[in-house]
């Protein structure tokens, strides 16, 4: 009873950590908040990461395959945005343009196929062998192609495996090397075989859909949406410019033809976000927002339950004289433990679950860092607001 | 010269305005001196729990003021959250509920009056320990509020007003949840509190079997002083309030 009433320090602002000991008593409850505030993270990482993984995807062959000009069907944004085909010697004009330093034909088409009693489907991409090394593939496994015909380089997501041997067009090919995320902009596998044979494949197919509309009665031959609708066509002619070149004066060359288009990089990659993924880009940063408003909703009300829950203690905080500082700590803390809590669970269900998705869902720091900081602040105006509602508590109300 | 009273309570008037004004308090004053331990009766109703809002600080009177160690502290308009200081190094609560803090120990809970007002958490602990030693609670020091019975639980509440040693301690009916050993216990360290430690304690108490404890009761009714008493070593004696109070009726 007379023990004596101890030193004030004076200084100090250290107490007893309410916010912790709160959540500590109540972790059960704790967690399952945080895990439902993660879960939220991850839809809005998957939503992001989505966004980035199609801008990353679409663009994947115009940064990868290192073209500085895309030289096109005249008249076409080719070959990504719209149709192309050129004439499959058009390489060889090009060659000769002052400036010029190496050009490489360029062919892409979607092709099903059947392999080992399953249904497949790939983007046959052909690379000019052995103008082009095939040295910008991502390989996972195995080699390049270096043989002239029947060799193929297919990404993992393709679905096939080294050595196994695929029947395209009237060739079998064998696969010699896996790559690892090299899609195309709808999220299909690459599949790579040497230009000569994605031509082949290419006639093959052009002759068959030829036959069929026949068949069907429809005199006007072929309808395709490939970007090589007709015989001994390719896609485009990649130009690599020599380093002292002027770009400008070398596109101008070419467009003087009059038959062909001249697209730089960052034309491909201004026609692909901005023309035609536009909409899909912006869908999916609406649906963003909407999920951040959700979380943001969410969020708030979890912190303001919270602090409803405890404004019995705030008063009595208060009561026995604590200063506002307590108080406000107390809220401040747990409402940035939820945050910074559901963030983590939200990045790791998200890097546990993403990989097993269809299509990449990119994290990149700088975005993971962005939402961290949305959610802080999402946390931090729920804290305001149940702050400002704790300020507003009575001491007398410990009484009611 | 005499010291001042602990708490002085001057004309107290309070109103509340709740479809049409309610009376609470019509013009209350006592005193009450350190190591004095009073009691505050009076039907429900009566005013008793306003009485100990506006004494602690917890309510400004209409009228009237408060002072508190011969300070003015509270009148009209105060502002009652700047007096917090006051509140947590002068007075020391109690109530009928022990509201004690779900999540912290008994020490904790204790140590937390003392925490909040800079006390390290070591020296903090260790005096709560030995406040809830002098409870006869220190078996219980590590428990958390739900594992205590209601008479321990408040207890672990009087031990956190006595944490900061304040000169004045407010009990609004401690006892009334309790039976009536327990509640009995409760007065009886009241008496040890105010004896050994020089406080000023006045508890509103409708129990009347431990009123021998008291030094002297008041009673209100209808917001209004209507007697006092005397108590002296368990003899109580009742005795009417001055002429002009009476008048005043
Ligand atoms: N916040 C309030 N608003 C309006 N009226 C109130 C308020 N608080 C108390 N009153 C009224 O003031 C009067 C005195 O109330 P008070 O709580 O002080 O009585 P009491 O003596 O403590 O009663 P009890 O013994 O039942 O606790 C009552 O008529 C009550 O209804
Ligand atoms: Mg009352």
């Amino acid at each position: 009873m007379d023990a004596r009433q101890p030193r004030r320090s004076g200084r100090g602002d250290w107490i007893v950590n309410l916010a912790l000991r709160d959540i500590r008593f109540n972790a059960v409850r704790f967690l399952l908040t945080m895990a439902g505030v993660g879960l939220l993270v991850t839809a809005a990482i998957g939503m992001v990461g989505l966004y980035r993984g199609i801008i990353a995807d679409a663009l994947l062959i115009v940064r990868d395959i290192g073209a500085d000009l895309w030289v096109v069907q005249g008249g076409r944004a080719g070959p990504f945005a719209e149709g192309s085909a050129v004439s499959a010697t058009l390489d060889r004009r090009v060659e000769g343009v002052e400036g010029v330093a190496a050009v490489r034909r360029f062919v892409q088409f979607n092709q099903q196929f059947e392999a080992g009693g399953r249904s497949l489907r790939a983007t046959v991409t052909g690379i000019d062998h052995p103008a082009d090394d095939g040295g910008w593939l991502r390989l996972a496994q195995g080699r390049g192609l270096s043989a002239g015909h029947f060799e193929a380089v297919a990404d993992e997501s393709v679905g096939l495996a080294i050595d196994d041997v695929v029947r395209l067009g009237a060739d079998d090919h064998r696969v010699v090397g896996l790559t690892r995320g090299m899609v195309d902009q709808m999220g299909d596998g690459l599949l790579f075989v040497t230009i000569n044979d994605a031509q082949a494949i290419a006639r093959r197919r052009t002759a068959e859909e030829v036959l069929l509309a026949r068949a069907a009665g429809n005199r006007s031959g072929a309808a395709t949406t490939s970007s090589v609708p007709q015989d001994s066509k390719i896609a485009a002619v990649l130009v690599a410019l020599d380093s002292a070149a002027d770009p400008a004066a070398v596109v101008a060359a070419i467009r003087r033809w009059g038959d062909v288009a001249v697209l730089s990089r960052d034309d491909q990659v201004d026609l692909l976000l901005n023309k035609r993924l536009w909409r899909l880009r912006v869908q999916i940063l609406a649906f963003t927002s909407v999920l951040l408003a959700v979380m943001t909703i969410v969020v708030s009300l979890i912190v303001h339950t919270m602090t409803l829950e405890k404004l019995h203690q705030i008063a009595l905080l208060k009561l026995i004289g604590a200063r506002n500082g307590v108080v406000v700590s107390m809220i401040g803390q747990q409402a940035m433990l939820i945050g910074s809590g559901g963030f983590l669970a939200g990045v790791g269900i998200a890097h546990l679950v993403f990989p097993l998705f269809p299509r990449r869902v990119e994290m990149t720091v700088a975005d993971l860092a962005a939402l961290f900081a949305t959610v802080l602040a999402i946390a931090g105006i729920a804290a305001l607001f149940g702050i400002s509602r704790a300020m507003r508590v009575h001491a007398r109300e410990v009484l009611s | 010269m005499t010291r001042p009273p602990v708490l002085g309570v001057d004309g107290a008037v309070k109103h509340y305005d709740g479809g049409g004004v309610v009376r609470a308090l019509d013009g209350v004053s006592f005193e009450l001196h350190a190591g004095e331990l009073l009691g505050i009766m009076g039907p429900s109703g009566s005013g008793k729990s306003t009485l100990l809002l506006i004494a602690g600080l917890l309510e400004p009177p209409t009228a009237g003021e408060v002072r508190i160690g011969g300070q003015r502290v509270s009148w009209p308009g105060a502002d009652l959250d700047g007096l917090r200081e006051v509140r947590r190094r002068r007075i020391g609560f109690v109530f009928q509920k022990p509201n004690l803090i779900p999540f912290l120990n008994a020490t904790e809970n204790v140590a937390l009056a003392l925490e909040i007002d800079d006390v390290p958490p070591g020296p903090a602990r260790r005096h709560a320990g030995g406040l809830l030693r002098a409870l006869g609670l220190a078996h219980r020091a590590s428990s958390l509020p739900a594992r205590l019975s209601g008479g321990e639980q408040q207890r672990v509440a009087v031990a956190r007003a006595l944490a900061n040693d304040p000169p004045l301690i407010l009990a609004d009916e401690p006892t009334a949840a309790l039976d009536s050993v327990r509640g009995r216990q409760v007065i009886a360290l009241f008496r040890r509190i105010a004896d050994e430690r020089g406080a000023g304690i006045a508890v509103v108490t409708h129990d009347p079997r431990a009123l021998d404890l008291f030094d002297r009761t008041i009673e209100l009714s209808d917001g209004k002083l209507v007697g006092a008493s005397t108590g002296i070593g368990g003899l109580v004696l009742q005795r009417g309030l001055s002429e002009g109070d009476v008048e005043r009726r």
